[in-house]
């Protein structure tokens, strides 16, 4: 009895802790997922051409256009959200937003902002499908009868955006260029002992 | 023994191949939903479209619960749903009387779908029709009560289909079905029916749907045309209209309905239905003529949806009843329900 009460308490906290997640606001008064990494050794170039390559190919999914040019990239991205009970989970809705990644010598710095929410409902096949096309900025207030979900949304953003940062780094600190093709199956010999 | 080692090393092996493959969590949702209805002639069921029938009463709606998987290519839904709306309101074998010989299921959806490549799938079981705006689940309509057309139409179809996706703005279905809203065939799989969803600007998408063979009233044809358009933030536009004919003049309908809704407030949505319906001439019997206003409101906090309703019909060959009993060629009725996702 002691060890469910503990893991209720456990979980109710860990909701808690997960729900005090909010991004910073950026001089415009949006919400900015900022991050800037110092001590780069290799080129501005090299840096540039990974995370390309991170867009196209490692987030190939979740980013659907991109421009580069002046060593900064941009592109449009967007991820969808979900709730999850125990083994069980369900999507609630799609956020989009912008990616930013500047590069100069010696460090790089990225941002991710401009987020707009769109909820999901489930349709007559009991798939869950986009309610609409045009999203709302998640630092609209949702008014008092909505505002516990939308602090559950932008919390749930912001994990997005930290997983999307973690991997972004990872990326960029991996020592060989990234590639795009599969790797070789692996092939043992019986020839050899 | 051997066969049967070797039969049992044959699904452990192809399980294991499938657990390698990309895999979904189980994903598991659902909602339940209850009502209030009031009819100002205080006439049960006066109105005699889906749903909401109970007059004066805190009645019920129903328990939906949906299991979805996707396994690298190969997905599954089922959709259970217990209680008035979800049994004998909705489904085969119902005569408004449950029994557990006659209207045991509970099934609104039970069908695997498997994507040959990103534009190519095929699906297979029993589905929520394609053809109409509104649906069973109280979730994927915005009024409570529900339209002639819903009501006239089909619920579900079960077959097997192939939709291709030209992009993300076309899309093409083509399948073969049983008859209307059986689990298993009456008469063959008798039917075949198509969709085309096209989506000329965002936010605009439009369904072409026709489905021809066994249906509700015979053999028959059945052209219906489904759109919506997110026109601005606040405003959403909705429109069907369909036109189903059977052989040998056995009857059919027609009808139109459109459905503006506006976003008064961050968690108010006010919507209006006017619909125009009329059924079909039966051999020397006449057709008969409805319309129908209802005005609606959602009020959302979190997942819970209230939905205050007022909805007035009106037919000339005077359907309905009035306070007294006596026919009469207007009905009215207040609803409240609660709904509630998750």
């Amino acid at each position: 009895m002691k060890l469910f009460v503990l893991s209720f308490l456990l979980l109710f906290t860990s909701k808690i802790f997960a729900q005090q997640k909010e991004f910073p606001l950026d001089d415009r008064g949006k919400y900015i997922y900022y991050e800037m990494v110092e001590g780069q050794k290799v080129s501005s170039d090299s840096l540039l051409k990974k995370a390309t390559s991170f867009v196209d190919l490692k987030y190939k999914k979740t980013f659907k256009s991109k421009t580069v040019s002046n060593a900064v990239l941009k592109a449009e991205g967007k991820s969808i959200l979900d709730k999850s009970v125990l083994v069980a989970n369900r999507p609630i809705g799609e956020i989009s937003y912008h990616f930013q990644f500047e590069v100069k010598e010696g460090k790089y710095r990225f941002w991710l902002t401009d987020f707009l929410f769109i909820p999901y409902q489930r349709d007559r096949y009991g798939n869950y499908v986009a309610s609409t096309t045009i999203g709302t900025p998640l630092e609209t207030s949702p008014g008092k009868l909505n505002s516990g979900e939308w602090k559950a949304i932008i919390s749930s953003a912001y994990e997005k955006s930290e997983t999307i940062a973690k991997d972004f780094k990872e990326f960029l600190a991996k020592k060989t260029e990234p590639v795009s093709k599969k790797a070789p199956p692996r092939v043992v010999s019986t020839d050899k002992w | 023994m051997k066969k049967l080692l070797s039969a049992i090393f044959t699904i452990a092996s192809t399980t294991c191949a499938l657990a390698q493959e990309a895999s979904t969590p189980l994903e598991f949702s659902g909602s339940v939903d209850t009502y209030y209805k009031y009819d100002f002639a205080k006439q049960p069921g006066n109105i005699k479209t889906s749903f909401a029938t109970d007059h004066n009463s805190v009645s019920l709606g129903m328990i939906d619960l949906v299991l979805k998987k996707k396994t690298g290519k190969a997905s599954f839904v089922g959709e259970l749903s217990f209680g008035p709306r979800g049994q004998s309101q909705s489904l085969p074998s119902a005569d408004n009387t449950y029994s557990e010989t006659t209207n045991s299921f509970h099934i609104q959806n039970l069908y695997v779908n498997y994507d040959f490549t990103e534009q190519f799938s095929m699906t297979a079981g029993y589905m929520g029709t394609f053809v109409g705006y509104e649906v069973i689940s109280p979730v994927g309509n915005f009024n409570y009560s529900t339209s002639y057309l819903f009501t006239s139409g089909p619920f579900q179809n079960a077959g097997i289909k192939a939709t291709y996706k030209f992009s993300d703005k076309v899309s093409l279905m083509a399948g073969l079905f049983n008859d209307w809203n059986v689990y298993s065939a009456t008469r063959g799989v008798s039917a075949v029916g198509g969709q085309l969803m096209v989506s000329p600007v965002e936010g605009w998408t439009a369904y072409l749907n026709v489905l021809s063979g066994a249906g509700g009233y015979g053999y028959g044809t059945i052209e219906d045309l489904t759109t919506t358009y997110q026109i601005t933030e606040k405003f959403k536009l909705g429109l069907n209209a369909a036109n189903y004919d059977t052989n040998d003049d056995g009857g059919g309908y027609a009808g139109v309905a459109l459905y503006p809704q506006v976003a008064v407030a961050s968690a108010v949505t006010l919507g209006l239905r006017g619909e125009y319906f009329k059924t079909k001439d039966v051999g020397a019997v006449a057709g008969t003529k409805y319309t129908a206003v209802t005005l609606t409101a959602n009020i959302k906090s979190g997942g819970l949806t209230f939905i205050p309703e007022v909805r007035l019909d009106h037919n000339n060959d005077k359907p309905f009843l009035n306070k007294t009993g006596l026919t009469a060629p207007n009905a009215g009725q207040f609803s409240l329900a609660a709904v509630y996702a998750f």
